[in-house]
């Protein structure tokens, strides 16, 4: 089928040529015919969404434009107040703090994924004895429900019996608090968070590598490039519509992060790793009273900055394909 | 070509979930709705005790006493206050919860829950101290199944190695000049949980009713004295750094090791110290000025949310019934290793079955609930500025006279008093 | 040769690092609770105990091919709704395919206890609580965005000379889709598959809204057996997780190999 593509190619060209019939007519005749055969295969789809996505999402907008105490959320009875919610969340004193943990996480974590991911996508491109097995082995991680991750991540780094400061010790580096100080709790579930999320990048971008052809490599050796010249100038600018898209997923991913912080650090000490996530985990779930019209309120400006980078994303799509 | 090995194996697959949906459809038998006249619908935050455990077994028994069967659920802790939440917005409530004391107010408040008027249940025999968490507004609306609370276990390898008599232990002084002892010893001296979420504030009150603290003032000097107690432990060394994120259950690992002269937990490890590989005691917590600190309960009461049918409320009294008989308590008592009885009766049945749990007894008897006060609903709020504060000051991000400051503030703003 | 050695002791360097924690995690399993929280640890689980290990079996098996069913149903549930619209929006030119693709990014930041709230009054109405069917269902939210979004990705990149010469054939879209893009998406789709099983086998939200009374439970569920209401059996919950990892760890290997074998596969030139 791939040597006679190249035939058919021509082919169709010697057939356009002779037809009569005008090329738009004809154009969008078959596009008339294809946009219901289009809509027919992304109509379970739209369903769906409809059905599993919309419902949730009014619900969530619907707490957070009412005050849902908790008599209210049972009563189904609650005020309406509007952007109130709102207003109250950026106006508190921990939203800045959130803010800027959240910042710190996603930044710190994404950047590193990526880096670690991409390097041990290229590192394993060419085959060699045992990759398949090893890059399986590095999806392990994902098998383990959170509450084994956090938990296995919080006793690794208990500041008194954890595994790393007894390392650490051993190399003369004294003991690092690190889930119970302000200064190194952030650290410490980025450290984590980096871990969990190596998996995802390390696939994603090992797909994309696979998608770009050998001989594209072989011509750059040929021309006598070295390793480094080839990532940078065959590698990188190839894999950017797969990077941009893992890029993104991941900040989406990283934005809703919950359980790995919940769990180590539960948001403390002292707010140091509340995010905005957090944040809205423990004030609707985290407390004896939840308090479920803030927590919204917070959930969906998490959607919306999760919308600007998504507008950014398809800016940059656009000009893509543009160029 | 993959597509064509695939394909067959997708259709199947594909038809086998349809398939497997319908059926699903079709048999499951728990549409939510609160059961059918033959089944009621109990939830629990038992899951370590399954289907056959004897827990279960009890539970059917009182079942089948009222001529029913039970259909039990069991939720961990934290989740099931929220799901009886969600079931109580979409009428599908089960007929009997047992529920966490501190979150009963919660729930209360929300008119989801039957008074134990309304289903004409006896509350005269509780003890008032364990009643009072299920009180609101002079209405109650369930029943205490049990309770447990905290004191102080000890080491008693350590202690005579250190040359400490445990009965010494009256007052905070007292404990500090024993804690410096064990320390000299070359051992490490308490642990306990500091963790911000309601375990800490748990661990944390009966230092600070010791204190004389009132939860209304969160940063009233008693209050401040209390905390300084702790970082004050933390900083000479007493205390492990690891404290600031410990939940009960890790404090008791750490106690378990045998490094530890002190660990501040609750009577569910009672069998647990029996078993240790040393020798252990407990006292009751010490009072700032001697005496005992009242110390909060824990410990789950059996509640009833309000149903569509009404008649199915005297089934659900005589559950209930079954449930808090005097050798019901007790057998609750030994399941749960150990839920002191809430009665007079039942306490006195259980010493006679284990006569070593005096002083829990008399410690139970001591206690207070945290929701009581008519603090109700109010608690939650108090009580996360209460764990806020504990955690700034024990990470050193406040000192205690700050973080409790600030705690105050917040808690007055939230609970708008 | 020599290079090929090199690299895969570097390769089991790097797996070994990465999965130091899942070690730690098999060394906890083993551990005796009153030998937990020793200072300074231990590396090896000096006096070990199998007790974890007897509990799970005698418990867990049971949970675990719950999770196995609910991971592999989610596959073919997620494919099969993510690889057509995928389809429609990259290469049939889908009318709203841009805006579809947004929305699809903003489904994906619902916080997942938000959407099992949502889920729990729909399938309350419906009869769906407390079934793996209803399960499976729920969990295949949180990948169809993901698989939608990738499916797209890879399938805009194919050669679109190939899809023209197979309608000159007189194919139709539904005959392109099956015999030529989906065998070229293969790699997409494995990634897919692989990312639906993960999360579907992990997935503790849904479980625990959804389904916490039904007579088959997944492992994460499973799991609470061992956390009581102030004492948590670790070595137990350890063992659990990793005794459901060989299964799946397995599942991975031989799903990797596939991806691997065949690997020019999405080239078009020859």
């Amino acid at each position: 089928m791939t040597v006679s593509a190249t035939d058919r190619a021509s082919a169709m060209h010697d057939d356009t040529v002779a037809v009569t019939v005008p090329p738009e007519r004809r154009r969008s005749a078959l596009r008339q015919g294809s946009r219901w055969v289009a809509f027919g295969f992304a109509a379970p789809l739209l369903v769906y969404l409809v059905a599993f996505y919309a419902y949730p999402l009014i619900r969530s907008i619907d707490l957070s434009i009412h005050d849902y105490n908790v008599r209210a959320f049972v009563q189904g009875d609650a005020e309406f107040v509007g952007l109130q919610n709102y207003i109250d969340v950026v106006s508190a004193p921990l939203f800045g703090k959130a803010l800027l943990n959240t910042a710190i996480f996603v930044i710190g974590s994404l950047v590193f994924q990526y880096a670690i991911g991409l390097a041990l996508a290229v590192f394993f491109r060419n085959s060699f004895r045992l990759s398949g097995v090893l890059r399986a082995l590095f999806l392990v991680p994902w098998l383990l429900p959170l509450i084994v991750s956090g938990s296995t991540w919080a006793w690794m780094l208990n500041s008194d019996n954890g595994i790393v400061n007894a390392a650490l010790q051993a190399f003369g580096i004294g003991q690092i608090n690190w889930l119970t100080s302000p200064d190194t709790a952030m650290t410490a579930v980025v450290i984590a968070n980096i871990w969990l999320g190596i998996p995802f990048n390390l696939v994603i971008l090992y797909a994309g590598l696979q998608n770009i052809p050998a001989d594209v490599y072989e011509a750059a050796a040929l021309d006598g490039a070295g390793a480094w010249r080839q990532f940078w100038s065959i590698t990188f600018p190839l894999l950017r519509p797969v990077s941009a898209i893992t890029l993104l997923l991941g900040l989406v991913y990283t934005l809703k992060v919950v359980d790995i912080i919940w769990i180590m650090t539960a948001g403390g000490p002292a707010n140091a790793t509340t995010t905005l996530a957090i944040w809205s985990y423990r004030e609707a779930f985290g407390t004896g009273q939840p308090d479920l019209s803030p927590a919204a309120a917070v959930g969906n400006i998490l959607i919306v900055i999760a919308l600007i980078f998504g507008f950014l994303y398809l800016r940059t799509q656009r000009r893509q394909e543009d160029s | 070509m993959i597509t064509r090995k695939l394909r067959v194996p997708i259709a199947v697959a594909v038809a086998a979930v349809a398939a497997g949906a319908l059926a699903g459809c079709a048999g499951s038998s728990d549409s939510g709705s609160s059961g059918s006249a033959d089944t009621y619908t109990w939830w629990d935050p038992y899951p370590q005790h399954e289907e056959g455990s004897d827990w279960a077994e009890r539970v059917q028994a009182c079942g089948n006493e009222a001529g029913v069967t039970i259909e039990r659920t069991a939720y961990d802790t934290t989740s099931l206050t929220n799901q009886a939440l969600l079931s109580a917005q979409e009428g599908t409530s089960p007929d009997v919860i047992l529920l966490d004391n501190p979150a009963v107010s919660t729930l209360a408040d929300t008119g989801m829950l039957t008074t134990t008027e309304e289903l004409g249940l006896d509350t005269s025999p509780i003890d008032k101290n364990l009643l009072a968490a299920g009180e609101i507004d002079g209405e109650t609306y369930g029943i205490p199944i049990g309770a447990n609370t905290l004191a102080l276990y000890y080491n008693a390898d350590i202690l005579k190695d250190a040359g400490v008599d445990p009965a010494s232990i009256t007052d905070w002084a007292s404990l500090d000049a024993a804690l410096a002892g064990v320390t000299a010893a070359g051992h490490k001296g308490i642990t306990f949980a500091g963790i911000n979420t309601e375990e800490g504030s748990f661990q944390f009150l009966p230092w600070f009713w010791g204190a004389g603290a009132d939860l209304t003032a969160l940063d009233s000097p008693q209050a401040v004295e209390a905390l300084e107690l702790w970082t004050g432990w933390v900083k000479k060394g007493y205390a492990p750094n690891s404290v600031i994120g410990n939940s009960q259950n890790t404090t008791w690992e750490e106690f378990l090791t045998g490094d530890f002269a002190f660990a501040e937990n609750g009577t569910w490890q009672v069998n647990s110290a029996a078993g240790a590989d040393f020798a252990t005691g407990i006292i009751e917590l010490p009072a700032l000025k001697g005496g005992v600190a009242p110390a909060p309960t824990g410990g789950e009461f059996i509640i009833a949310p309000v149903q569509k049918d009404t008649s199915r409320y005297d089934t659900t009294k005589r559950i209930i019934d079954c449930m808090t008989t005097a050798e019901g308590f007790v057998e609750t008592a030994d399941t749960f290793a150990y839920y002191i009885p809430p009665t007079s009766e039942g306490q006195e049945e259980l010493l006679k079955e284990h006569p070593e749990l005096e002083t829990w007894v008399s410690a139970v008897q001591s206690a207070k609930g945290r929701t009581s006060d008519n603090l109700g609903t109010d608690y939650p709020l108090i009580s996360e500025q209460l764990w806020t504060a504990v955690q700034s000051a024990l990470s050193g991000a406040a000192s205690p006279q700050e973080a409790l400051a600030a705690a105050q503030a917040a808690a007055a703003e939230a609970t708008g008093k | 040769m020599r290079r090929a050695w090199w690299k895969t002791l570097l390769g089991v360097v790097f797996t070994a690092l990465m999965l130091f924690p899942v070690y730690w995690m098999f060394n906890v399993s083993l551990t005796k609770t009153r030998d937990l929280r020793l200072s300074p640890p231990h590396l090896f689980p000096i006096d070990p105990t199998f007790e974890g290990y007897a509990a799970v079996l005698s418990q867990q098996l049971p949970n675990l091919g719950t999770s196995l069913l609910i991971g592999l149903g989610c596959v073919v549930l997620t494919v099969v709704i993510a690889a057509p619209a995928a389809y429609a929006i990259s290469l049939l030119n889908l009318r709203g395919g841009r805006p579809l693709n947004f929305i699809l990014l903003v489904a994906q930041m619902i916080p997942a206890v938000v959407m099992a709230m949502g889920f729990y009054a729909i399938y309350v109405r419906l009869g769906l609580l407390n079934s793996v069917a209803g399960l499976i269902l729920a969990d295949t939210t949180i990948a169809v965005p993901f698989g939608v979004l990738l499916f797209t990705a890879f399938m805009s990149g194919l050669p679109r000379e190939l899809l023209q010469a197979a309608r000159i054939d007189g194919a139709g879209a539904w005959r392109v889709f099956v015999s030529v893009v989906m065998p070229l998406s293969r790699n997409s789709a494995l990634t897919v598959a692989l990312f639906a099983f993960l999360w579907a086998w992990s997935d503790f939200v849904f479980a625990s809204t959804l389904a916490r009374n039904s007579a088959l439970k997944p492992i994460t569920l499973g799991i609470y057996a061992y956390i009581g209401n102030n004492t948590t059996q670790w070595n137990a919950i350890m063992a659990t997780a990793v005794v459901a990892s060989i299964p799946a760890a397995i599942l991975l290997i031989v799903a990797q190999r596939y991806v691997a074998a065949g690997v020019t596969a999405g080239a078009v030139k020859d």
